[in-house]
């Protein structure tokens, strides 16, 4: 039974075949569906058992590594060719975790470094737990609007896991870009503003073109379309609110044409 | 305090007498009992050499020891922590205390999704007692921090968090199959990370 099934899976659809233990709970669920068979603890709380998500961790070390370096690779559109484009969340979670980790650290550096001679560091805790909340939220919803937005135009070969995996990993390139932002220079700031939005975007457009590719072209645009547009107002709201409080409320200026008075400040302190 | 001496009727059998012998001791020696337990624990988690049986002992988990250094570095780091306008001195102490349980026990989900086959408990147990280290420089910080240049406060945190991150390593490799250890490895590194530079910046 298990040869017919990933033989039949493998016609159907060439790119996503199906490890074992992806079989074994396909297994459990045919299993689980006579209803006889199902208890009610089964029926309701499958949900909470490791086992449950044990096929979604099912990587190895060489996988992840290839997918962050793929990652980092914004034209190359092959993301869903790696392992066999298999749905998984040990990678977008962790990556996560580090982003947190990587985006603290640079908010405090860039206050350390914009000290003023005879100024005590304060450092900012605060930001740890308001951070983790932003980037978990974004997390969960943009592969959501993804995935109807796919759901619209009829393509259901990626599903909601594919989302988040590719979600996920498109994240990799934030980690080295929030700790050069720690530099107060707002020029630098902007400049890396507009490389990780630029590279984030068109790795996940590239990537969603593979897939796409047979759609008729409005409908291809539309998903493009909406894909850069949530980006860009996620990148937006991130610079705004953890990079430029620091930059101007620190120095006393609120007002953004006091860009001069900024760069002398800083020029000036060393 | 003593327990008034309570003689057992002749038909107890022979467990009942050890529960009520355990009644009669004096709290200063049951208390005794339990750091002479913690202290060996934490020998034989930290030390390698002493781990003979590759991590038998750790089977008689106990969460007195990730407790105990847990609130001891909570509290280091809140006392040392001024109250500023954006964090104050019990927010330190929430999110240090908050952190470390729960690292553990998503680090030791982690483990878990990737097929190892523990309990959760011996995993929390045994990152819990890594912990120790980071205690150790969070003292040394928050005593000798303040004379001395941010680049000499550099070498015992990374000391300590190489310790702690050695210490565990070597058990949570052993828990998953050979092509996933470096992904069961890198969120232990990555909490033990966090605490230290937590340690650092306060």
């Amino acid at each position: 039974m298990l040869d017919n099934l990933n033989q039949d899976v493998s016609i159907l659809q060439p790119s996503l075949q199906m490890t074992d233990s992806q079989v074994q709970n396909r297994i459990r669920q045919m299993k689980m569906e006579d209803p006889e068979e199902q208890t009610c603890y089964q029926k309701f709380c499958n949900l909470f058992t490791i086992e449950y998500y044990r096929e979604y961790f099912d990587v190895t070390t060489e996988l992840v590594i290839s997918k962050v370096v793929n990652s980092f690779n914004p034209f190359s559109g092959t993301f869903f060719d790696i392992g066999g484009g298999i749905p998984e969340l040990y990678g977008p979670f962790w990556i996560l975790n580090t982003l947190i980790f990587t985006v603290a650290l640079s908010v405090n550096i860039s206050k350390y470094m914009q000290l003023q001679p005879g100024e005590h560091f304060e450092y900012q805790f605060q930001i740890v737990p308001f951070l983790a909340i932003f980037m978990y939220l974004k997390t969960l919803i943009v592969p959501m609007i993804y995935r109807v937005a796919l759901k619209c135009v009829s393509q259901d070969r990626l599903t909601l896991l594919h989302c988040f995996t590719i979600y996920g990993y498109s994240a990799v390139v934030m980690i080295p870009v929030s700790l050069l932002n720690s530099i107060p220079n707002p020029a630098i700031q902007w400049m890396l503003l507009v490389y990780v939005l630029f590279a984030q975007t068109s790795f996940l457009t590239s990537n969603f073109n593979q897939e796409l590719k047979y759609m008729p072209k409005e409908k291809k645009y539309m998903i493009v379309g909406l894909v850069a547009v949530v980006q860009i107002t996620i990148m937006i709201l991130y610079k705004f609110y953890f990079f430029s409080s620091i930059n101007y409320q620190q120095l006393g200026l609120v007002k953004r044409k006091s860009h001069n008075h900024i760069l002398s400040h800083i020029l000036g302190a060393n | 305090m003593e327990y008034s001496n309570q003689r057992p009727p002749q038909n107890y059998s022979q467990m009942d007498d050890q529960k009520t012998l355990d009644l009669e001791e004096s709290v200063s020696e049951t208390i005794m009992r339990d750091l002479r337990m913690i202290a060996f624990k934490l020998k034989y988690v930290l030390i390698p050499k002493e781990q003979e049986d590759n991590g038998k002992e750790l089977r008689n988990w106990d969460l007195w020891g990730p407790l105990i250094f847990c609130l001891v570095l909570a509290m280091t780091l809140s006392f040392k922590a001024e109250s500023t306008t954006t964090s104050t001195k019990s927010d330190v102490f929430a999110i240090i205390f908050v952190l470390i349980w729960v690292g553990a026990f998503i680090v030791t989900l982690n483990a878990q999704l990737l097929g190892g086959k523990v309990s959760f408990f011996q995993s929390v147990c045994l990152l819990g007692y890594c912990v120790f280290p980071i205690n150790i420089e969070a003292i040394i910080i928050a005593f000798f921090g303040s004379y001395l240049p941010f680049v000499v406060k550099l070498i015992p945190v990374l000391l300590c968090f190489a310790w702690s991150a050695y210490s565990s390593v070597g058990f949570m490799a052993s828990l998953v199959p050979p092509h996933k250890k470096k992904l069961a490895v890198y969120p232990v590194f990555l909490f033990y990370l966090f605490l230290s530079w937590f340690s650092l910046i306060v």
